[in-house]
């Protein structure tokens, strides 16, 4: 430990803590711009500058280490100046006019710094010299006449997600933020991912889908999860007035520490389906409006007549609450299985490893952040479970390696040491074969010419896995043709003859949930004269809808209008995502709790409403048993 | 002892400094109490008392000769020159042209707007005045108060009117401190 003292305060931190972060422990705070509590320090706007007794001039806090008896002052006249005259030169570097700036009125960091200095004014004025504006990206507009040269950016988007995309050119006043070797932003390698974004602290970096829609101080915020996919990022919902005006990462979340990926920040913004906002019931070939009594009238006198020919169809981007409720709505009605939309993809083909196992075996998202070699297979992480590719990124240039096994090319292939292109249908046989010349250290050759690879590149990354101490494997369910519980029985005895952590990304927010409370069934409809589908806001493929294509009765409960819905004979709306709360399991077990963050249409329910309203039509009692999932034996271990 | 004077002007602004200035309402009845307002651009009187005032308020940057002259004038006819909203402070909007040359923004108001007809021309008279580069008002004349803000928020300017109407200079912070 290490003591010093700031501002006549006694203060004890950790060896190597900075200056400035010995100071925010005291609860004394030092103007920054450039330092960003998830970011190195960088040093770089000297706005932090603070009197150390015995150094001559004044000295930045964020890179300086504390030392033991060191004597720190934040708050003297000289250091006032300093500010204000780092602040004058800044504003006057660009175009730094507050009333025509979007972050101006409490966003941005640079005016509340001024604000704090009781600038009234800057003394000096700008040189007028224009800069470019980059519109290029479909979500970010990179304003330059707005940069301050903070780079946080730079670091966000290396340290962080591990991209690189983001860097520097020319010295001085030239300096320009520039994405790959100088490619417009929406050309370049951008993942869209926004970090840049929340990270920049002027109106440099604006996200274009909520520029003007309402500052930090007219929003409210709704700290919730992100139901893109299984991982359920923490994420803050601000909202407006009732409507979405920007999503952000959460910091503090567990799971993702503070980085979201496009389908988070982005893609709900860009929500292009209209809203299903009354029930409709099909009269005379034409859906037609309808009460939500009608209606479900209408679904009691087909269900009676069916003899208990039905089938429930249920997304897995539903709360545990809501699968249950339906899952019992179901069993009442003689439903044998209720199936998931993912068509039991995800969680069954570990299921079958579960049973030899017999307690969780899956380890957590947590547990494999630091590994230092990570073999994927199965799937591309830098197209779903995104945020997953980020912490494998990250590491990558602290020399951790990754191993890619696929069938095609992937995103991943930039980032990949070794990337083995494998068939499908042969994946299974290779890891198997792979993992046995991993551990005898020979027939590299032999596994190579079967699997048409290259030798010695193989002998590499078979020797990258052997010498790996935290071998972190992580599995998908994304195969075009392949029996997929046979890949992932071999990932896992690949990951286990070599003492590995294994994760699986399964499929959607509640794949794990569905799973545990078995709604997760392969889709069967053909007898049914009558199905339940519970679309919810799910976006089906192609390939899922076609699925109910010829049902001769379908009951689509949706947020939106979708095929589905034109071809349905009872459409139900329910609310979307934002709108109701519940719980979910996601990838790694967690118990997650999403919150309301918007208020639907009157006219528009909670699944569990809907369905609760259903089951009083049909005489059914419902009572609430969800927390059995938790309980199930599961692939991994449930953190409650 | 007699009410302090207090004249305004406005030069390259909106006028939105000066229409904030009567959203301080019926609290203007007070202010009146305290000073004897004389020229501004909303009462008879045009140009500040030749003996001089108290406090001269000036709206807006300088963008050509003639706001160069009024400036210079209210600089000498006031004991204290107060620099009210974002284009007085710093240039404000009109400094926006600052990024282009002066030729390439006339042409654009004058000659390139889709309004304009193949007879457009950029104006030019002995009589007008010429247009300059557009300058924040300190950076022609001393300014000893400086309100920014687009526009001041009226409460702000009411603080600081009448802090100087009772001999205080204001001094502007927390929620006063505005850049907008």
């Amino acid at each position: 430990m290490v003591n010093l003292t700031i501002d006549e305060k006694q203060v004890e931190v950790k060896e190597g803590t900075t200056v400035l972060n010995a100071a925010r422990q005291a609860g004394i705070e030092i103007p920054t711009l450039c330092d960003h509590p998830e970011l190195t320090p960088y040093g770089g706007c000297r706005l932090c500058l603070v009197e150390i007794e015995g150094a001559k001039t004044l000295q930045p806090s964020c890179t300086m280490p504390a030392s033991n008896n060191m004597v720190v002052k934040t708050d003297t006249e000289k250091i006032r100046e300093a500010r204000k005259f780092i602040l004058t030169m800044i504003f006057s570097e660009r175009n730094h006019f507050c009333p025509y700036c979007q972050v101006s009125g409490g966003d941005c960091e640079l005016q509340n710094s001024a604000y704090a200095e009781g600038m009234t004014h800057w003394p000096i004025q700008p040189n007028w010299k224009p800069y470019p504006v980059d519109a290029s990206h479909p979500y970010i507009v990179l304003e330059h006449n707005r940069c301050i040269l903070c780079r946080r950016c730079v670091r966000a988007c290396g340290e962080l997600v591990g991209n690189f995309t983001l860097g520097f050119e020319e010295r001085g006043a030239e300096s320009a933020l520039v994405a790959d070797l100088g490619l417009p932003l929406g050309d370049s390698s951008c993942i869209s991912c926004g970090t840049c974004v929340q990270v920049c602290p002027t109106g440099a970096l604006i996200d274009r889908w909520s520029a003007y829609l309402g500052k930090e101080i007219d929003v409210e915020t709704t700290n919730t999860i992100c139901l893109g996919c299984s991982i359920g990022c923490s994420i803050n919902v601000l909202t407006r007035d009732n409507r979405l005006v920007r999503i952000e990462g959460d910091w503090d979340g567990e799971i993702n520490d503070g980085v979201i990926c496009d389908v988070g920040r982005f893609h709900p913004m860009n929500e292009d389906r209209d809203r299903v906002l009354t029930p409709m019931v099909r009269k005379g070939g034409a859906l037609k409006a309808a009460t939500w009594d009608d209606a479900l009238a209408v679904i009691n006198e087909k269900a009676k007549a069916s003899k208990g020919k039905i089938a429930g169809v249920v997304s897995t981007r539903l709360s545990l609450e809501a699968l249950d409720t339906f899952n019992q709505v179901c069993h009442e009605l003689g439903v044998t299985a209720v199936s998931s939309t993912e068509e039991g993809r995800s969680i069954s083909q570990a299921f079958s490893v579960l049973v030899k196992n017999s307690k969780p075996f899956e380890a957590k998202f947590n547990d494999i952040k630091d590994a230092d070699c990570y073999l994927t297979v199965g799937e591309d992480i830098t197209k779903d479970h995104q945020v997953v590719s980020f912490f494998v990124k990250r590491n990558l240039p602290g020399g951790a390696k990754l191993i890619q096994v696929s069938s095609a090319a992937t995103g991943l292939d930039n980032f990949a040491n070794f990337s083995l292109h494998v068939a499908d249908d042969k994946i299974a046989g290779f890891l198997k074969d792979f993992s046995d010349s991993v551990r005898s250290g020979a027939d590299y050759a032999k596994v190579a010419t079967k699997y048409s690879l290259d030798e010695k590149f193989l002998e590499e990354a078979g020797s990258a896995v052997k010498s790996a101490a935290k071998l972190a494997v992580i599995v998908g369910s994304r195969y075009e043709s392949a029996d997929s519980s046979s890949i992932e029985e071999a990932a896992a005895s690949f990951t286990f003859g070599l003492k590995g952590k294994l994760v699986s990304t399964k499929g959607n927010i509640n794949s794990l949930g569905a799973s545990q409370l078995k709604v997760n069934n392969p889709v069967s409809v053909s007898g049914a004269e009558i199905v339940l589908l519970v679309a919810g806001d799910e976006r089906l493929t192609q390939v899922q809808m076609k699925k109910f294509e010829k049902v001769p009765f379908l009951v689509v409960f949706s947020s939106y209008s979708t095929p589905l819905t034109a071809s349905a004979d009872v459409v139900l709306p329910v609310m979307n995502w934002m709108e109701q709360s519940g719980h979910f399991l996601n990838f790694d077990g967690h118990l997650l709790e999403a919150r309301a963050s918007l208020k639907a249409d009157e006219n528009v329910f909670s699944n569990v409403d809907a369905f609760g309203k259903l089951a009083e039509k049909l005489n059914i009692k419902i009572s609430s048993t969800w927390e059995s999932a938790l309980n199930a034996p599961s692939v991994v271990e449930i953190s409650k | 002892m007699a009410k302090p004077k207090v004249a305004s002007d406005w030069l390259a602004g909106c006028a939105g400094c000066h229409m904030s200035f009567l959203d301080i309402d019926e609290r203007i009845v007070k202010l009146v109490e305290l000073v004897d307002l004389r020229a501004t651009p909303i009462t008879d009187l045009k140009e500040p008392d030749e003996e001089g005032v108290v406090v001269g308020i000036l709206e807006g940057g300088i963008n050509n000769t003639t706001n160069e002259r009024v400036a210079k004038q209210m600089r000498k006819r006031s004991k204290i020159l107060v620099a009210l909203g974002d284009c007085a402070v710093f240039g404000g909007v009109p400094a926006m042209r600052n990024f282009f040359t002066l030729e390439e923004t006339l042409r654009r108001a004058y000659v390139e707007t889709p309004s304009t007809d193949s007879s457009g021309k950029i104006p030019s008279s002995p009589e007008l005045a010429v247009p300059t580069r557009v300058r924040a008002l300190s950076e022609v004349v001393q300014v000893d108060v400086f309100i920014p803000g687009c526009p001041p928020d009226a409460d702000i300017i009411f603080f600081a009117l009448s802090e100087l109407a009772q001999g205080r200079i204001p001094k502007l912070e927390n929620n006063n401190l505005m850049w907008n």
